[in-house]
Order: C-alpha cells, then sequence, then structure tokens
C-alpha cells in the first residue's frame, strides 16, 4: 500500500523528518538561515508535498488557495493514516509541476498558519512509476538546456541577475550550499514567484470557490475542471515547453520570462476547437447554427408589454442593437481612422 | 552569468574544495561535501565544478568508510551526472563500476542516488556494461523492495535502460539460482 509511512516498521519516511540545524559552520559559509546538513537530489523532490500542522479548524481551503499561489494544484487530500500532532491535519498536495512544489515548499515550509505552524515536505513515495519517470526525463532535459545555453551565451548577463535583492554575491552563493529548500539558484529571488501561465486561471479558481462545508469535496473537482481547461488551451501555447524554465532561474534571455498571461482568445479558440471538433450543434441566442464562441451571454429578460404592437417594436429594437453590437470592431477602426478636428 | 560574479562564484566554490581539502575536522568535511552536492543542482556551476575536479572528488568518496561521505558524494554524482559534460568526466574515471559497488549501501539514498547516476551514466557505448547481469538482478530485487522510491527507480531503470529479453535472461538466471544473489536491501 503506497504511503508515507513505511508498511514495515509503522515509522515515518527519515527523509520527512527535520534534521537538526547545524551550528558549527564557519562564517564564510554560513547561509541566512540556519540549516541542517543535507543534501538534495531529484530524487527528494517530487510534486508531492505533504504540510502538517495545519490546525485541525476546517480552514483545507485556505490552504489550498496558498498552495495555488505557487502554481496548479492538481490533487489534494487529508492523509489520515499520518501521525499528526494533537489538534493538527495532515495534507497530501500533488502541484502539476516540480516547480511550483518547490516553490511552495521554499515559502510555506516553517511559516505560520492560522496559529499553526506548517511543516512542509517533498513525499516522492507518492509517486507511480511514471512521475518517477517525467520527473527524471523532465530534469534531464533542462539540464541539457541549461547546457546548451550556457555554451551559446556565456557572458550575455540574465535577468535573474538584476534582481534588487542584496547585492552580496557570497552570501547569495552561500544560501545555495546550503540544504536546498531555501534556494538552488543563487539568483533566485527570496520572494516567491507567482504561477507563470495560471494568472487567468487563478481568477477562475477564486470565483469558483465557494467556502462551505458541503462542498468541500466538490472543490477538488472545480480545480481539476478549470485546470483541464486551462491545460487544452495551455497545450496549443509554445511557450509551455519552457516551462522548468520558467522558475527555476532564468539562464539567458527567456522569451517567456515574466507573467505569461494568456490572452482571452486562446481560450476562447480552444473552445470553439473543441466544439467543432465533438461536432455538436452549440445553443445560440439567434437561433443559427454558428458554433459558440465564449461565454453565452444571458438572454435578454422576455419582456411583456401586454400589447401586441409594443411587443413588436421591443423586438425589432433588440434584433437592431443585436445587428449593431455584432459589428463592434469595425466602429472603432472607423473611429481610429476618422481625423481631429482641430479647433 | 554577469562578468562581476563569474569569478567570485568560481573563487568561492574553489574555496571549498581547498577547505575540504585541507581540513582534518570530519564534522567540516562533511558541511563542504553537502554544500557541493547541492551546488551541483544548479546547472550554473556545472562548469566550475568540472574546472575543479570535482567529479574525481565525489567518485573518491564512495569508497570511504564514513557512510556520510558515500552519500553525500553518491548524490553529488547524481547530480552532476544529469550534465553530459560532467557524465563523460565520470565515465572516463571508472564511475560506472564505482558507482555499481555503491548499490549494496545499507543507506536508502544512497542506493537511490546509485541507481539514478546509472540511468544517467546509459549511453549507447555504456549500455552493454549498464545492463549486466548482476546490476538488472539487483535491479530486479529492488523493484520488488517495499520503499515506494527504490521500487519505482528500479522500474524506470528495467524500463528504459535494457530490454525485455536482457530482463527476462536475468529473471531467469535468478530462478536458477539456489542461493539469491547476496546484495541486501538497503535500510529505509
Amino acid at each position: 500500500m503506497k504511503g508515507a509511512i513505511s508498511s514495515s516498521t509503522g515509522e515515518v519516511y527519515k527523509h520527512h523528518e527535520q534534521r537538526r540545524v547545524c551550528i558549527s559552520r564557519p562564517k564564510y559559509r554560513e547561509g541566512r538561515k540556519a540549516k541542517a546538513v543535507k543534501v538534495y537530489t531529484i530524487n527528494l523532490e517530487s510534486r508531492y508535498l505533504m504540510v502538517q500542522g495545519v490546525p485541525a479548524i476546517g480552514v483545507m481551503t485556505e490552504l489550498i488557495q496558498l498552495c495555488a499561489l505557487y502554481g496548479v494544484v492538481e490533487e489534494y487530500r487529508p492523509l489520515d493514516e499520518y501521525p499528526a500532532e494533537e489538534f493538527t491535519e495532515v495534507y497530501l498536495v500533488k502541484f502539476q509541476k516540480l516547480t511550483s512544489a518547490r516553490a511552495a515548499k521554499r515559502n510555506m515550509d516553517e511559516k505560520s498558519f492560522y496559529g499553526g505552524v506548517l511543516h512542509v515536505c517533498y513525499v516522492p513515495e507518492y509517486e507511480t512509476v511514471e512521475d518517477t519517470r517525467l520527473k527524471l526525463q523532465d530534469r534531464r532535459s533542462y539540464i541539457a538546456r541549461a547546457a546548451r545555453k550556457s555554451s551559446a551565451s556565456s557572458e550575455a548577463p540574465t535577468s535573474s541577475d538584476k534582481i534588487p535583492a542584496s547585492r552580496d554575491v557570497t552570501s547569495k552563493i552561500e544560501s545555495t550550499g546550503e540544504a536546498l529548500s531555501q534556494s538552488h539558484y543563487s539568483e533566485f529571488p527570496p520572494l516567491p514567484l507567482p504561477p507563470r501561465e495560471q494568472c487567468s486561471f487563478r481568477q477562475k479558481s477564486h470565483r469558483r470557490l465557494v467556502p462551505t462545508e458541503d462542498k468541500m469535496g466538490t472543490l477538488h473537482n472545480a480545480f481539476f475542471n478549470v485546470e483541464q481547461w486551462q491545460a487544452d488551451s495551455l497545450s496549443s501555447n509554445p511557450t509551455t515547453s519552457n516551462r522548468e524554465q520558467d522558475t527555476e532561474g532564468r539562464l539567458g534571455p527567456n522569451p517567456g520570462s515574466g507573467v505569461r498571461f494568456i490572452p482571452r482568445n486562446t481560450n476562447l479558440e480552444s473552445r470553439k476547437r473543441k466544439v467543432e471538433e465533438s461536432g455538436e450543434p452549440a445553443a445560440n441566442i439567434s437561433g443559427e447554427n454558428e458554433p459558440l464562441i465564449g461565454p453565452k451571454l444571458p438572454e435578454p429578460a422576455k419582456l411583456d408589454m401586454e400589447d401586441e404592437s409594443l411587443n413588436t417594436t421591443v423586438s425589432l429594437i433588440r434584433s437592431t442593437m443585436k445587428q449593431v453590437g455584432s459589428v463592434p470592431d469595425l466602429k472603432r477602426v472607423e473611429k481610429k481612422a476618422k481625423p481631429r478636428r482641430r479647433i | 552569468m554577469s562578468s562581476t560574479e563569474a569569478p567570485e562564484r568560481f573563487e568561492y566554490l574553489q574555496s571549498l574544495v581547498t577547505e575540504f581539502q585541507d581540513t582534518d575536522s570530519e564534522e567540516a568535511k562533511e558541511q563542504v561535501l553537502a554544500n557541493l552536492a547541492n551546488f551541483a543542482y544548479d546547472p550554473k556551476n556545472l562548469e566550475y565544478l568540472r574546472e575543479l575536479q570535482v567529479p574525481d572528488l565525489f567518485l573518491d568518496m564512495l569508497t570511504e568508510e564514513n557512510e556520510n561521505f558515500v552519500e553525500f558524494g553518491m548524490g553529488g554524482l547524481c547530480n552532476l551526472s544529469m550534465d553530459p559534460d560532467c557524465r563523460e568526466v565520470i565515465l572516463q574515471s571508472g564511475g560506472i563500476s564505482l558507482v555499481t559497488n555503491s548499490l549494496s549501501n545499507r543507506r536508502e539514498e544512497t542506493v537511490l542516488s546509485a541507481v539514478t547516476t546509472l540511468m544517467n551514466l546509459a549511453t549507447p557505448a555504456t549500455r552493454s556494461q549498464i545492463s549486466e547481469p548482476g546490476i538488472l538482478q539487483c535491479m530486479l530485487r529492488f523493484s520488488l523492495a517495499e520503499s515506494p522510491r527504490l521500487r519505482n527507480l528500479a522500474a524506470v531503470f528495467l524500463q528504459d535502460c535494457c530490454s525485455e529479453e536482457q530482463v527476462r535472461q536475468a529473471q531467469q538466471q535468478m530462478e536458477g539460482r539456489q542461493t539469491a544473489v547476496g546484495i541486501p536491501l538497503p535500510k529505509a
């Protein structure tokens, strides 16, 4: 049975435990934060995180909202089988990307949360074989890309060098020498990175969240559906191939750097494509057999003027407005072309 | 990499290597080794670490008595071996046999790093060495281990680094023997 607990000894896995902080470092390699002596490899990292110390006061939603700041959350559930301190809960959170999990762990570990202190660690034992394979492949291709870039442009300054944080290179380097929960990359800013291509997604997800006990179970599905939709639109976006580069430190001039906002028409186009592929006859207010693009506008309230001629007038006005409304772009262009009057 | 930062970074890494070589304190050595292994995770440092011959330093750790040295050294190799250039250096220094010997280490992290490193070292030229029956049998045992991480890594190894026929042959050899090959499973 897969789990975070060894089934033979009933004990938690060693790599979940916090190690004692090392106090004997010489000053030149003392980091900003006290750390234990630990080596991070790809085997220790995972897009699965375990969050302990969550106060048992019904704040699961808030916890997942916090996690979602660092990237798309694919799944989450309470880990009832894991030993927890009194009055606290333990959660398993699966991120879509390893980089999101890394950022979440770095920023949430040891942070206070609703009166408790969170302990966040990777739980790669929850991975499937496929998860593990993909993790290794992604890591290898990331390194290969980094190697290619550094050989191509070894002298070019990277955007990450311009971070306004401390200019003390030594202390920045020191922080990477420590256990890697803090930072793998010396230019990595201490601030949490927002999830790049999910900006528009986040707004949607917040709107969908209804913080009631009843809907807790369905929240997961709500997340997942939005992500699925987003993922579909993202798959058409060529910049997603650089996903690992986004948050892992910028190694050179990166065309994908900066917040990646998904323009609305991308989502609309993907929806249009979907509808066309499924061959559904889409509902349409005007009753014509066109594929529906964009969200369905609320139908105008049927107004009964209690008089036939008035009703006819109303429907005539409505249809005229529709016609007028259907050529907005043309109008705007015309306006722009108009020469300004100079008085 | 800005021109002002590069020499400082190199110098810092160099001072770490120097401290490792000069200090008598085991504790300091462990700390520095762990630092270097963690630095090996960042692709920006790989070129400098190669220049400072850190791959060989890590390989030397695999035959040390101190288990932390072995674990941290193997972790460093796991990180470095993802890079093609570092991989070449490791292969030229006889990395495959040194790493293979570490498969019998009793620490799980060391074994996990060893399995991953072997996968990284698999090239068309080294494939036959990597998929020797002894190694395959070891991986077959690992694929039945209690530890999910070890199971997964071994499964990926068996699927990606050798043919089905080779796996079958190794399985048959294992069943044909009266006593199992004595490669113990590491403690979790």
